[in-house]
């Protein structure tokens, strides 16, 4: 008997903490329970409370007879915008920062962003020496290629600006220098007639498919050699004015004008409005059934170099993007742009030493695929050919590459680049050899904040 | 052909061109939405007085849109152009700056913001940044998909509409007020059909339904997407299917058309619930009563997985 009252005590105080967790946790399901339907209550007495509410704003909106008094400005559009200012309106002295004081904490009027960039390169120690790899003078380095910083927005009704400040690393004898400066800065005219803008400051070009990017938009982690060969690593970024016109037609076709200083010094630099670069494009683009479409382009530039000599660039770009029926994103993407340079030089006759002026016709071109079957990662390949602009020979580059994009905001690539020249190209004191060049390239590109968005 | 003759043919194509807008300009009011929903609520106010035409079609993410100038050539010859103003369309933007339309940029007559006066939800509260992923800093976008707000949003279309064709605001009021009487009359059927859902645990792919699901009661315990817009982690769905496995509750996956299907479809299957894809645009169908049908379907849907019919 003994034992047995012995071994009941033990069950029920081995039984005893077990059943006290099931009734702990049997009166915490219970109180879990009961906050979830009081929640639910709550909630279903706001939502009658707020129906009830819309339902008597709804009543009093269709109430026949007089006019009802107008609803509270939070709930009301603002009525039509008055018309333009008068030249008086114009004319009175105001407060230029009366918007900064009547704005809430932490709002800005316009959009802020960062932008970095950046690359680096391993390659042939011969090609090092020579300078001649695709980031000249930085070979074997991984550098801040450009960093910038973006300030956009709605100037006024009327107008738009943008403003981009980048900084860059140069390698110069060992010594690493950085180089601040203003990329872009110019203002939109939104508002004029007959479907035409202007716009006016410093800017990159709207030439040829590639032009207008920043770097870290272009499609692959350098430009296309007949670029570079042509405009200039920077490409073509200009002081002027730049008009559109958008033709009341069905179909887009965008007609644009330009006069600018001339300040580019691979084609032009001549750097005067009274002898201005004159540039032109025309461009259209059509779908091809809801997923394809194709944008057309054709571009001209035309004006003189620091001796007065002329050179016209004239260029033709395609690209075609197939997008399956609802994809985020393009599944495939081709592009090429050429390009043809007829500019006078001046060469010495070897015999006599008379200098004497000729015409130089040289052209290139570029074109390239990509492959986007996840979100996250992209694959591509592009192939250029250019002849130098005015000295002999051409080169020629494949460039497969991988990119992959953990988000909107963040992207690496890698790519392998082999380029082969008919003449080399040789360093200090003949150092180094840059006629066949195999490249690893690499890239890190990062946007903080507000992004400009590049269209098509 | 000679250079006159060619001349000749693109000042012809030039003049029909001017004149055709002309002609179509007095009959009808030529207005653009940036998404689906808009344009049907647009076209619920206007009806017969407007052509109503939409930038993003009713099978594309509204967040991701490629900007194509073919966009541009929709709002060049608009009269108005109607906008979510939360950021959802905010590409909207780019397309606006190539079109050449003063009649259409922020702040013109014909620029209609449609969230003036709506209760905005998922508003942050505190300090936001991207690793809370594509977050909407000015608050949660998607109010179309609420039907008890089409009164605010369509009052908003009816104003901007009346500031662009003055004279026609009657006709605007009118039709409106029609609209918002069979939608009326549709809301106690949806309420009445959606209660058995109250009951259930909703888990959707993105934060899309916020004001739907508000609207008739019903409760989101999770969302699929680790924070907006970022493809959720392992680690992270791991989590989300223990929290939901022990519930006693049914569970309702909501996805939409461009979600990943599969991963949401194999959540439902290990969480011990039923997949749900809901469409939050308008599709094939135009006008007002394209938005009723779209609010229908997407009612029929949330209590036909809650009757656990087939689909």
């Amino acid at each position: 008997m003994r034992a047995r009252i012995v071994v009941a005590l033990a069950a029920a105080l081995i039984g005893m903490p077990a059943a006290a967790e099931s009734q702990e946790a049997e009166t915490l399901r219970r109180e879990l329970e009961q906050m979830r339907q009081r929640l639910e209550t709550v909630t279903r007495e706001y939502q009658q409370a707020i129906e009830t509410l819309s339902e008597r704003l709804r009543r009093l909106e269709a109430a026949p007879g007089p006019p009802a008094a107008p609803p509270p400005a939070a709930q009301r559009p603002p009525e039509a915008a008055p018309p333009g200012p008068s030249a008086m309106d114009l004319a009175r002295p105001r407060q230029p920062f009366s918007l900064y004081e009547r704005r809430g904490p932490g709002q800005l009027l316009f959009d802020l962003g960062v932008v970095g960039d950046f690359v680096g390169n391993l390659t042939q120690r011969s090609v090092e020496r020579a300078d001649a790899g695709t980031f000249a003078g930085r070979e074997n380095r991984v550098f801040p290629r450009e960093i910038e910083l973006v300030l956009f927005g709605q100037i006024d009704p009327y107008a738009r600006g943008e403003v981009r400040i980048e900084a860059a690393e140069e390698f110069e004898g060992g010594e690493r220098e950085l180089h601040v400066g203003l990329a872009e800065a110019n203002l939109t005219l939104l508002t004029l007639p007959w479907g035409t803008q202007a716009k006016l400051g410093l800017m990159r070009n709207r030439f040829g498919l590639l032009n207008e990017r920043h770097r870290e938009a272009l499609p692959q982690i350098d430009q296309p050699a007949v670029l570079t060969r042509f405009l200039g690593e920077e490409g073509l970024r200009e002081a002027g004015l730049e008009a559109t016109w958008l033709p009341p037609l069905p179909f887009y076709l965008e007609i644009l004008g330009g006069v600018f200083d001339g300040d580019n010094e691979e084609s032009f630099g001549r750097g005067s409005l009274r002898d201005p670069l004159l540039t032109g494009r025309v461009r259209t683009f059509w779908e091809l059934g809801t997923t394809s479409a194709v944008q057309l382009g054709a571009s001209v530039a035309s004006g003189e170099n620091e001796d007065g000599r002329r050179t016209t660039l004239v260029g033709a770009d395609v690209k075609y993007k197939l997008t399956p029926e609802g994809w985020p994103h393009s599944l495939l993407t081709l592009a090429g742009e050429a390009l043809y340079s007829g500019r006078r030089v001046e060469i010495e006759d070897e015999a006599t030493g008379i200098p004497s002026s000729v015409r130089r016709d040289r052209h290139g071109w570029y074109a390239y695929a990509e492959i986007q079957p996840w979100r996250r990662w992209l694959f591509g390949a592009r192939y250029d050919w250019t002849q130098f602009p005015v000295d002999a020979g051409r080169e020629w580059a494949v460039e497969p590459y991988v990119a992959f994009m953990p988000s909107e905001f963040l992207r690496f690539r890698l790519a392998y680049k082999h380029t082969e020249r008919t003449h080399g190209i040789t360093g200090e004191e003949g150092r180094g050899s840059g006629r066949i060049i195999d490249e690893l390239l690499l890239q890190a590109t990062f946007f903080l904040g507000a992004h400009p968005a590049h269209p098509f | 052909m000679t250079r006159r003759s060619l001349g000749a043919l693109l000042a012809a194509v030039l003049l029909g061109s001017a004149l055709t807008t002309a002609g179509e300009a007095a009959a009808r009011l030529r207005v653009v939405a940036t998404i689906p929903d808009l344009a049907a609520l647009t076209e619920a106010v206007g009806g017969d007085r407007v052509t109503v035409d939409v930038l993003a079609r009713a099978g594309q993410n509204p967040h991701d849109l490629e900007i194509r100038p073919s966009l541009m050539v929709k709002l060049r010859r608009a009269d108005a152009l109607v906008v979510n103003g939360l950021d959802l369309d905010q590409w909207a933007d780019a397309v606006i700056r190539g079109a050449s339309n003063a009649g259409v940029v922020p702040g013109a007559p014909g620029h209609i913001d449609a969230s003036r006066g709506v209760p905005v939800l998922d508003v942050p509260a505190g300090r936001v940044d991207r690793s809370m992923g594509d977050v909407h800093p000015r608050g949660n976008p998607h109010y179309t998909l609420d039907p008890g707000l089409a009164a605010v949003v369509t009052q908003n279309i009816l104003e901007g509409l009346a500031r662009v064709a003055p004279a026609e605001r009657p006709v605007f009021e009118r039709q409106r007020q029609a609209f918002l009487e069979r939608l009326d009359g549709a809301m106690p059927g949806w309420q009445a059909r959606l209660a058995p859902v109250r009951d259930a645990r909703i888990v959707v792919y993105h934060n899309n339904f916020v004001y739907f699901l508000r609207r008739f009661g019903l409760t989101q315990v999770g969302t699929i997407e680790d924070r907006p817009g970022i493809p959720p982690s392992p680690a992270h769905l791991a989590r989300l299917i223990g929290t939901l496995r022990d519930g006693r509750r049914p569970l309702l996956v909501v996805a939409e058309p461009w979600n990943d299907q599969r991963l949401a479809a194999r959540l439902a299957e290990e969480a011990g619930g039923r997949l749900v894809v809901l469409n939050p645009k308008p599709g094939a169908s135009r006008g007002g009563d394209a938005y009723l049908a779209a609010v229908e379907a997407n009612v029929e849907a949330l209590a036909r997985a809650m009757r656990r019919d087939p689909s």
